[in-house]
C-alpha cells in the first residue's frame, strides 16, 4: 500500500499499461496456438521501432500544449531524401546519413516551431498546413520517381533485421535496439536536463512559466526542432525497413502517433506524460494490431475498431481515475487540516 | 538609514490608456525590513508589484535597485536582480514535483540536474521556510500553504533580495497564516526586504516594521508601525470625501420579504450567512478579498449550490442548483468579471443584451425576431445611456463603463425580481459609477430587490439600505447604512473589531 | 471584430476573383456550366460536411471522425444492400441512423465523461473506420440500384445533380440557423465563452450533443452521396477527408478557438479551394501539390491579417 501511495499517477499509469499488455499477451496466447514465440517478438519489435520514435517525437510537442500533424509528411520526406542520397552514394558513412536525416527533420520542425512559437499561430492550424506543404515538397522533390529496395545498399536494408543479441531466447534486432536507445535517451534527457524539464513546466502552467522567468517561446520552438529531428530518424528507419518509398510514405502517422501518445498516458493538454508511456502505448497498439490478424475468432478487420475502442476506454479510465485520485487526496488533506 | 534602499520607486507612474493606475508613486525598501503595503481593492497595489517584478514598465519615473536606476525587461530580469513575488494564488507547476518546482528556472545551475544534490538543497530550503514537505511529491496535490512555501523556496534558491508577498494569507487557515508570517519575519531577519501586502491589519501590526498606505494609485503615507494606530491606518485607506459624487437616497424598502437566507453554507467556503431581503431594498455585502462574498452570490444563483442552510424565495423553500433554475425564478446575477463571466465580447451589443432572454424572441421555428431584439437593445441603450453609435457594435470595443451597462441591461431585460450585482462599478469612471447607481435605485423603486456586493465603501454606504459585513467566509454582522461609517466597516472587515 | 470579419470575407473574395480570372485565362472551358458543376461534384461530400464542421468549430470543438463516419455510412449501406439483401431505401435509413448514433457516441464522451473532443473524435476516427472495414473487409461493393447511382451521377434538375441541390439547400438552411436562429446564437455564445453561456442559463452540454449528432448524421449523408456518385464502396471511402474539411473551415476565417466565423466565409473558402484545385489541375499539377498550396494559403490567412498596423496594435 505504501508503494502505491508514493507512486505518482504517472508511475501508476505506466504500471497499468504494462499490466494491460501482459494481460493481452496472456489472453492471445490462450486463444492462438503457438502465439508466444520468438517470431512474435521480432514482428512486434520490428514495427514498434518506427512507431516508438514517432510517438516520442509527437509526445515532445504535446507536452508543450501543442500538436504536430505534419509528422507523417516529415517521415515520408526524410525517408525519400535519405533513400535518394544513399542510392547515389552507397558507400557513405552511416553516421553522416543519420545526421543528415536528423538535420532535415529538424529543419521541418524549426519551420513549425517558428510559426507556432514566434508568430503565435495555433499549432493545429500550422501543422495541418505544413502537413500538406511538406508532402507537396516531397512530390516536387521526388519528381514522380520512387525509391526501391534494389537501389539501396545492403547494409541499410539489412540493418533492421540485423540480430544484435539474444535475451531469454528473444532476438533483439538492430532497428528495435536503436529505437529503444533513442527513446531511453530522450527519456533521460526529459527527466534530467533542465531545459527539457522546462518543456513540462511550459505545458503544465504557461503563466507560471513566464512568471518564473522561463522563455516559453524558446522552449516550444526547441520542442518542435527536437521532435522534427526524431521524426527524421524515424524516416531513416522507415526507409531501411520498407525500402520502397513513394510520395505517400508516412501518410496517417500523424494521427497514429497522437493515438499512441494518448494511450500511453500523455495528457493532450500538455504538462504530463512520458516518452516511456508513449513507447508502451505504441507497443500496446501494435500487440493488438499483430495479434488480431492471427486470431481465428474475429476477422483481422476488427483491428481498427478495437483500437478505437481501446483509446476511448483508456482515456476514459485515465480521466476518471485521475479525478478520483485528486478528490481522494483532497479529502485526505481536508481531514488533516487543522482549523483552530 | 545610511545604506541605499535595496529597491526604490522614484515618482513612478503607470497609466493604461486614459486611466492612471499609479501616479507619482514613491517607495523605498531597506534590507531586513518587513514593509507592509495597505490600501483598498483597486488602490494600485497590483500595478505596483507588476512594475517591481518587470511585468509592466513604468510610464514615467525610475526604478532603482541598490541605488542604481534599472530597467527590468521581464520577470526573468527581475529574478536575476533578486526581486521575486508570490501571490495569493501560487504559481506552481502541478505536474512537476516539489524539487523541480524550486529549481526549474534556476539560471546559475548547469544543464544537468543533479537530482540528489537538488533534493538535498530542496529539503534544506523547505526546512528554512519551516515546512515539513516530501520534496518528491507532485505539486498538484499540495495545499495552498505548501504551494506558497514552494514558491518562497524557489525565490530563496536564487538569492532573493526583495520578496514581495501579495495577499499571501487571504486563502489560508489561521494556523497556516501564522506559519507564513513567521517565515516572512525570519526572512527579513536574514536580510531580505519583505514587501507584505495584506488586508488583515492585525497581520500588519504583528509583523511589519513600516507600513505604506496607497489610495487611488497615490502614495498617502509611510510610517513605522510603532507610530500608527489601526484607526489612523483605516482613515488613511478610506480617506476620500464621501458624498461628493454619491448622493444618499431615501430607502424604498417595503415589508414583503423576497429572499430569506438562514445559516447558508458551502462546505469549506462560507458558513452562517443569515439575512432577510425586502422588496425595494438594496442590501450591500461589504468585505475584503477572501471574504467569500462572491461565493455566496454564486450559491444563490445556483452556480455552486449551497451545501447547508435554507433559502426561502417569495415564501417558498428553494434549493437552487443551476443558473437556468435561478433565471426561471426571476433571479439575475451580474458578475464582477465582465471578461470571463459577463459578456460575449466579439458579439454585438444587441446579441449580448438578449442573451438571458433569448427565448422571448424566438418564433415557433426557433428563429430570432431580430427587429424586436434590436428594439429592446435600442431601448436599453437609450435608458441606460450606453454610449455606442450602433447596437450592432461588438461589446469588446466599448469602454469598461459601457460594457458594464450592457451587462446590466442583459439582466434588467430579464425583468428580474431579485438582482444580484457583484462589484457593479469596478474599473469604471466616476460619472459611469453614478449612472450605475441610478439604475440600481430605479430598479428597486420599480419594485425590484437588489443584493449588491461591493468593495467600494463610499458606494456601499451610499447605495445600501443595510450592509452585511463578511470576513473570511463568515458573516460578521448587519448594520443599517445610516448607522455605519467607512471606518467602522473597515474595522470589522479587517478583523479589528468584532461587529459592525 | 465584426468589421474585421467583413474585411476578412472581402479578402477571400479578392483571392477568389484572382483565381477565377487566372483559371479563365488558362482555359476557355473553365467558365462553362459543365465545368463549374463538375468542379463542385468532385468534392461535393467534403464541402457538405464543411458546413456542419463550421458549426462545430465555432462552438469551440472539433470533429476528426467525419471522414470515417462517411466511410462507415457508405460501407453500411453497401453491406446492407449487397450482402444482407435489404431494400435500398431502408439501407439509407439505416446508414443515416448509424450517423446519428455515432455522433451521439462522440457527444456522450465529450459532454458526459468530459473528454476533449480532439481525443474522442481521434479515437472514433480510428474506430468508425474500423467498423467500416469490419463490414466490407477488403471487398469492393458495387452494382447498386440504378436510381441510386443515377442520383449521384446524373443531373436532377437540368444538369444540376442531386448532391449539389442538397448542398445548396443545406447551405441555405444552415445559414439561416447560424445567423438567424436561437440555436445559431447559442452556438456562437458557447464557442466565445462557455461560462457566459452557462451563466445565462444555456444548457451547453445539450447543445454540444445536438451538434455532434448533426455532424454524424450529415457525415453519414455525405458518405451515401459518395457511394452514389462513385457507384461503389470500399473500406477506405473518404479516408483522410477530415483534414481537408477542417482546412476549408479554418481558411474561411472560423477561429480554431471558437466563437467567430460565418458560413459565408466557409462558402468562399470552398470556392477558393475548388477553383485552386481545378485551375492547378488544368495546369496538370498533382493533387498533393494542390493541397500544399492550400496549406500555404491557410498559414498566410492567419499571419497576413496580423501584419496590418491596426491588428498589430490590437495584439499588443
Amino acid at each position: 500500500m505504501g508503494f502505491f501511495h508514493r507512486l505518482s499517477p504517472q508511475g501508476l499509469r505506466l504500471l497499468a499499461l504494462i499490466g494491460v499488455i501482459v494481460l493481452l499477451l496472456g489472453f492471445f496466447s490462450s486463444q492462438i496456438e503457438g502465439y508466444m514465440n520468438a517470431r512474435l517478438f521480432s514482428r512486434i519489435s520490428g514495427s514498434v521501432a518506427i512507431m516508438a520514435l514517432i510517438a516520442t517525437a509527437q509526445t515532445l510537442v504535446i507536452l508543450t500544449r501543442n500538436i504536430d500533424l505534419s509528422i507523417g509528411s516529415v517521415v515520408g520526406f526524410v525517408a525519400f531524401a535519405a533513400g535518394n542520397m544513399v542510392s547515389g552514394a552507397p558507400d557513405m558513412n552511416p553516421v553522416l546519413l543519420v545526421l543528415y536525416c536528423m538535420a532535415v527533420g529538424a529543419v521541418f520542425g524549426a519551420v513549425n516551431g517558428l510559426i507556432v512559437a514566434y508568430a503565435r499561430v495555433p499549432s493545429i492550424i500550422v501543422t495541418l498546413a505544413t502537413m500538406a506543404i511538406f508532402r507537396s515538397l516531397l512530390v516536387e522533390y521526388s519528381d514522380g520517381k520512387s525509391i526501391t529496395t534494389s537501389t539501396l545498399p545492403g547494409w541499410l536494408t539489412e540493418f533492421p533485421n540485423l540480430p544484435l543479441f539474444t535475451l531469454f531466447g528473444l532476438e533483439f534486432r538492430a532497428a528495435f535496439v536503436a529505437s529503444l536507445v533513442v527513446v531511453i535517451l530522450v527519456h533521460l534527457a526529459l527527466t534530467r536536463l533542465r531545459p527539457m524539464r522546462q518543456v513540462f513546466a511550459v505545458g503544465s502552467n504557461p503563466e507560471a512559466a513566464e512568471m518564473a522567468g522561463i522563455d516559453a517561446r524558446r522552449v516550444v520552438f526547441g520542442a518542435f526542432v527536437l521532435s522534427g529531428a526524431l521524426a527524421g530518424l524515424a524516416g531513416l528507419l522507415f526507409l531501411a525497413r520498407f525500402g520502397n518509398i513513394t510520395v505517400v510514405a508516412g501518410l496517417g502517422f500523424e494521427l497514429k502517433s497522437v493515438a499512441s501518445a494518448v494511450v500511453g498516458g500523455v495528457n493532450i493538454f500538455g504538462g504530463s506524460g512520458s516518452v516511456i508511456g508513449a513507447l508502451l502505448g505504441a507497443v500496446l497498439v501494435d500487440v493488438i494490431d499483430t495479434s488480431l490478424v492471427r486470431w481465428a475468432i474475429v476477422s483481422e478487420f476488427w483491428r481498427e475498431a478495437v483500437l478505437g475502442a481501446l483509446i476511448l476506454l483508456s482515456v476514459t479510465t485515465d480521466t476518471l481515475f485521475t479525478r478520483r485520485l485528486i478528490a481522494f487526496r483532497a479529502r485526505r488533506r481536508a481531514a488533516r487540516e487543522v482549523r483552530p | 538609514m545610511s545604506v541605499p534602499p535595496t529597491l526604490a520607486l522614484r515618482a513612478v507612474s503607470k497609466s493604461f490608456g486614459m486611466t492612471a493606475a499609479l501616479a507619482d508613486m514613491t517607495l523605498e525598501l531597506f534590507p531586513g525590513e518587513v514593509h507592509a503595503i495597505v490600501g483598498e481593492n483597486g488602490a494600485g497595489k497590483s500595478t505596483m508589484i507588476k512594475i517591481m517584478t518587470g511585468i509592466y514598465q513604468p510610464s514615467s519615473g525610475v526604478l532603482e535597485i541598490d541605488g542604481a536606476a534599472v530597467v527590468l525587461a521581464g520577470t526573468k530580469a527581475a529574478r536575476l536582480r533578486g526581486v521575486a513575488a508570490i501571490y495569493q494564488e501560487p504559481m506552481v507547476f502541478p505536474d512537476l514535483d516539489v524539487t523541480e518546482n524550486i529549481f526549474i528556472s534556476s539560471t546559475d545551475a548547469g544543464l544537468f540536474m543533479d537530482r540528489r544534490a537538488m533534493r538535498k538543497r530542496a529539503q534544506a530550503l523547505i526546512a528554512r521556510v519551516g515546512m515539513t514537505l516530501d520534496v518528491d511529491r507532485e505539486a498538484r496535490g499540495l495545499t495552498l500553504a505548501e504551494q506558497q512555501a514552494v514558491e518562497i523556496a524557489r525565490a530563496l534558491s536564487q538569492d532573493v533580495q526583495v520578496l514581495i508577498m501579495d495577499e499571501p494569507t487571504a486563502s489560508l487557515s489561521a494556523h497556516e497564516a501564522a506559519e507564513l508570517r513567521r517565515i516572512a519575519k525570519a526572512l527579513a531577519a536574514s536580510g531580505v526586504s519583505v514587501v507584505y501586502i495584506s488586508h488583515r491589519l492585525e497581520e500588519v501590526f504583528e509583523i511589519a516594521d513600516r507600513v505604506t498606505v496607497i489610495r487611488d494609485g497615490r502614495h498617502i503615507s509611510t510610517r513605522p508601525v510603532a507610530e500608527v494606530t489601526p484607526q489612523g491606518l483605516i482613515a488613511d485607506m478610506v480617506g476620500r470625501e464621501v458624498g461628493n459624487y454619491f448622493t444618499k437616497m431615501p430607502s424604498v424598502a417595503q415589508d414583503e420579504v423576497v429572499l430569506s437566507v438562514r445559516r447558508l453554507a458551502r462546505t469549506g467556503v462560507f458558513e452562517g450567512i443569515t439575512f432577510d431581503l425586502h422588496r425595494g431594498e438594496v442590501l450591500c455585502m461589504a468585505g475584503l478579498i477572501g471574504a467569500r462574498r462572491t461565493d455566496v452570490a454564486l450559491a444563490l444563483f445556483g452556480v455552486h449550490p449551497a451545501t447547508g442552510g435554507e433559502v426561502r424565495y417569495k415564501g417558498q423553500a428553494v434549493h437552487v442548483t443551476s443558473p437556468a433554475q435561478a433565471i426561471g425564478m426571476g433571479i439575475a446575477y451580474v458578475s464582477e468579471d465582465r471578461r470571463k463571466l459577463g459578456l460575449a465580447m466579439p458579439l454585438s451589443i444587441r446579441s449580448n443584451i438578449s442573451l438571458a432572454t433569448l427565448a422571448q424572441y424566438l418564433s415557433p421555428l426557433g428563429l430570432i425576431d431580430r427587429a424586436a431584439e434590436r428594439e429592446t437593445a435600442m431601448a436599453y441603450r437609450k435608458r441606460l445611456a450606453i454610449r455606442a453609435p450602433d447596437v450592432e457594435m461588438a461589446v469588446g470595443v466599448l469602454s469598461g463603463g459601457n460594457q458594464q451597462t450592457v451587462m446590466l441591461a442583459k439582466w434588467l431585460a430579464l425583468k428580474p425580481e431579485l438582482l444580484i450585482v457583484d462589484e457593479p462599478t469596478r474599473g469604471i469612471d466616476v460619472g459611469a459609477k453614478a449612472e450605475v447607481h441610478d439604475l440600481i435605485r430605479a430598479f428597486v423603486k420599480d419594485g425590484g430587490t437588489a443584493l449588491v456586493i461591493s468593495s467600494d465603501l463610499p458606494e456601499v454606504l451610499a447605495l445600501g439600505d443595510r450592509i452585511v459585513v463578511m470576513r473570511e467566509g463568515r458573516q460578521m454582522g448587519i448594520v443599517a447604512s445610516a448607522d455605519a461609517t467607512q471606518e467602522g466597516i473597515m474595522a470589522v472587515a479587517t478583523g479589528q473589531s468584532a461587529a459592525a | 471584430m465584426i468589421a474585421r470579419l467583413k474585411s476578412w470575407e472581402g479578402f477571400l473574395l479578392v483571392v477568389l476573383a484572382l483565381i477565377i480570372a487566372v483559371n479563365a485565362g488558362l482555359s476557355p472551358e473553365f467558365l462553362t456550366v459543365g465545368n463549374q458543376i463538375n468542379l463542385f461534384q468532385l468534392s461535393i461530400e467534403k464541402i457538405i460536411v464543411a458546413l456542419v464542421m463550421t458549426f462545430i468549430i465555432i462552438n469551440g470543438e472539433i470533429d476528426l471522425s467525419v471522414g470515417s463516419m462517411m466511410g462507415l455510412a457508405a460501407c453500411a449501406f453497401g453491406w446492407l444492400v449487397k450482402e444482407q439483401g435489404v431494400a435500398a431505401p431502408v439501407a439509407i435509413g439505416g446508414a443515416l441512423m448509424i450517423g446519428v448514433l455515432g455522433g451521439a457516441l462522440n457527444g456522450w464522451f465529450i459532454t458526459k465523461v468530459g473528454l476533449p473532443s480532439l481525443v474522442v473524435t481521434l479515437a472514433t476516427l480510428i474506430g468508425f473506420r474500423g467498423l467500416a472495414r469490419v463490414l466490407v473487409e477488403d471487398r469492393g461493393l458495387t452494382d447498386f440500384p440504378n436510381w441510386f447511382d443515377a442520383l449521384g451521377q446524373k443531373g436532377l434538375i437540368g444538369p444540376v445533380p442531386f448532391a449539389l441541390i442538397a448542398f445548396a439547400l443545406l447551405f441555405g438552411v444552415l445559414y439561416v440557423v447560424l445567423e438567424r436562429s436561437g440555436f445559431g446564437r447559442k452556438t456562437q455564445v458557447i464557442g466565445t465563452n462557455r461560462e457566459v453561456a452557462e451563466f445565462a442559463g444555456i444548457d451547453t452540454n445539450r447543445h454540444k450533443m445536438v451538434l455532434f449528432i448533426a455532424s454524424g448524421a450529415i457525415s453519414a449523408f455525405a458518405g451515401l452521396l459518395y457511394a452514389a456518385r462513385v457507384g461503389a464502396v470500399r473500406g477506405d471511402v473518404a479516408n483522410g477527408f477530415e483534414l481537408d474539411i477542417i482546412t476549408i473551415v479554418l481558411l474561411g476565417g472560423v477561429s480554431i478557438f471558437g466563437g467567430t466565423g460565418t458560413l459565408i466565409g466557409t462558402l468562399l473558402a470552398i470556392l477558393i479551394v475548388l477553383n485552386i484545385r481545378n485551375g492547378m489541375a488544368l495546369m496538370s499539377i498533382t493533387g498533393h501539390i494542390q493541397t500544399g498550396v492550400i496549406g500555404l494559403l491557410l498559414i498566410a490567412s492567419v499571419i497576413v491579417p496580423r501584419l496590418t498596423p491596426s491588428r498589430a496594435k490590437e495584439a499588443a
